[in-house]
């Protein structure tokens, strides 16, 4: 019957978040089980422990039932008993809890629950190297960035920055274009060809950019980094380079494999002329980034930490997307 | 085909105004954050509030705004995470108010630079007494970038305990900071740089 069937389905419309619901509640109950997993290692241990006693019967005296093995066994099942040692956070009820791994989430009985706090950051053990680096970038952002980038700033008209962004943006297609195709990204590497084909003609060569303005064509910011770690490689750890600045061992990697993308590489023109290009790329888009890295030192305890966790953070979104 | 008879349309149609009707009901907390950008916009562009001069006083309208729709505590909770059960009542009420300074410095020195950016309001998503409020802001240059406000409802109103721009979240940016000063030295030290920090003059309006 037809009807029935427009019933039917109007029904399961309305009854899906209800599953959703369900199978997402089981799905942390799971989550927070894992857990409260004792080490499974745990139960191997002990019944090789369990094996050598029976074969020297000496001095296995106690009753079967209460062997190693079968007491980590049951700690293994018996989940529910496993006291959490852990401490309570304040926010623990939070079903986004910065981005935090926090398992326990979502419990009713918020008395009931504890957690581990789980500090979400880059590991750093270069630290002292990297906050040499930072020193030294630091100094050379007020001494030399800063003054060149405001008389910069002060003799070209935003629309001419603009449209320099935008060109240099353009050039940049061959990197997004490769590492939307090495992660699958099919609708983002068609994205980017269409952006890459109008942009470059009706836009003048990419300076104005008329693929977002007028065709709503989305770009796709991928680079090898990203691509890496989308493959499984963690970031490594955080390394803030000299003159570039902040990045991570893996992005360190991808930018070095992006640079064998760069048309400017392959450009035939001297060689002295290609720095000054970008020198220009440099300088024209720190020319709209200027007060946001004071603005960051202004408000930060610990601008070093600052930096590296909001490189971390972007990051991690760049590479989710 | 026929269409259905009458009588199984009634209520499916029922069941599926009242599947219309959810995302209307939750469109409180964006209502609350389209109010608070509105005020704010309104300070930044008030003619009698311009110039280096007026900072002060513009300052102070700003900070009234925010304090309106931000829990500087919850905010203050968070960013300590563990450290915070550690600690006394006393101990508390040295770091909240010197923190929320701090915030509302951090909060003023990122809208200072408003210039006529537009912001769509892009998504909403509740989980019972949290919820999350995506915005788009479109800067002058014709770039995006991604803003979440996450809010928690308190006395049946919402507010604001976390903004993350670009996946930088202000509340984990400080837990970080914070974090490497506590694992480092005493709780005293925290405090110190806290009580430093605010007593530096502000940073100017930003000129580009």
């Amino acid at each position: 019957m037809k009807s029935r069937t427009v019933i039917l389905f109007i029904f399961c419309l309305w009854i899906w978040p209800v599953f959703f619901a369900v199978a997402d509640e089981n799905g942390r109950q799971r989550v927070l089980a894992a857990d409260r997993i004792p080490d499974e290692s745990a139960f191997f241990e002990s019944r090789e422990k369990d094996k050598e006693r029976q074969e020297s019967p000496g001095s296995y005296s106690e009753n079967n039932h209460t062997t190693e093995a079968a007491q980590a066994l049951s700690d293994f099942m018996a989940l529910e008993e496993i006291p959490a040692t852990t401490e309570r956070l304040p926010y623990a009820d939070d079903p986004w809890p910065d981005e935090i791994s926090m398992a326990a989430i979502g419990q009713e009985d918020e008395e009931e629950v504890f957690v581990e706090e789980p500090i979400d950051t880059i590991a750093d053990p270069l630290e002292p190297m990297n906050r040499a680096f930072f020193a030294v970038n630091d100094k050379l952002y007020f001494w030399f960035l800063k003054p060149v980038t405001k008389v910069y700033t002060k003799v070209t008209p935003k629309k001419a920055r603009t449209g320099i962004r935008n060109f240099f943006y353009n050039l940049g297609f061959p990197v997004r274009f490769v590492n939307c195709l090495l992660q699958f990204k099919g609708e983002g590497a068609g994205m980017e060809f269409g952006r890459f084909l109008v942009n470059s003609t009706i836009g003048l060569g990419g300076v104005l950019d008329v693929a977002t303005e007028g065709c709503q064509f989305k770009n796709y910011d991928e680079d090898f980094g990203q691509t890496l770690q989308f493959y499984g490689l963690g970031n490594g750890f955080y390394l803030d380079w000299p003159v570039f600045g902040p990045s991570s061992l893996t992005d360190s990697i991808g930018a070095a494999g992006d640079s064998f993308l760069d048309p400017l590489k392959y450009a035939r023109i001297k060689s002295r002329n290609r720095t000054y290009a970008r020198a220009l790329k440099g300088v024209n888009g720190a020319s709209f980034l200027l007060d946001e890295y004071e603005a960051l030192k202004d408000s930060a305890l610990d601008p070093y930490i600052a930096l590296r966790d909001a490189y971390y953070q972007y990051r991690k979104k760049k590479v989710k997307e | 085909m026929a269409f259905p008879d009458k009588k199984y349309c009634i209520g499916p149609m029922v069941i599926f105004l009242l599947v219309l009707a959810l995302p209307v009901w939750a469109g409180v907390p964006t209502e609350k954050i389209k109010q608070t950008t509105e005020k704010i916009i309104a300070v930044l562009k008030d003619p009698n509030l311009q110039g280096p001069a007026k900072m002060q006083e513009r300052n102070k309208k700003l900070r009234e705004v925010a304090d309106e729709r931000f829990d500087w505590e919850e905010m203050a909770k968070r960013t300590l995470g563990k450290y915070w059960n550690e600690h006394t009542p006393e101990e508390k009420k040295t770091f909240v108010p010197l923190f929320i300074t701090l915030m509302e410095r951090s909060y003023l020195d990122k809208v200072q630079g408003y210039s006529g950016e537009k912001v769509n309001y892009t998504g909403e998503s509740i989980d019972g007494k949290y919820g999350v409020i995506d915005v788009k802001i479109l800067t002058n240059q014709g770039q995006e970038i991604a803003v979440s406000y996450k809010m928690k409802n308190r006395d049946d109103d919402w507010f604001i305990y976390d903004i993350v721009a670009e996946g930088v979240s202000l509340v984990n940016n400080y837990r970080v900071q914070f974090n490497s000063i506590l694992t480092q030295s005493p709780y005293a030290v925290l405090i110190k740089k806290l009580e430093e920090k605010v007593a530096q003059p502000q940073l100017p309006k930003p000129s580009n």
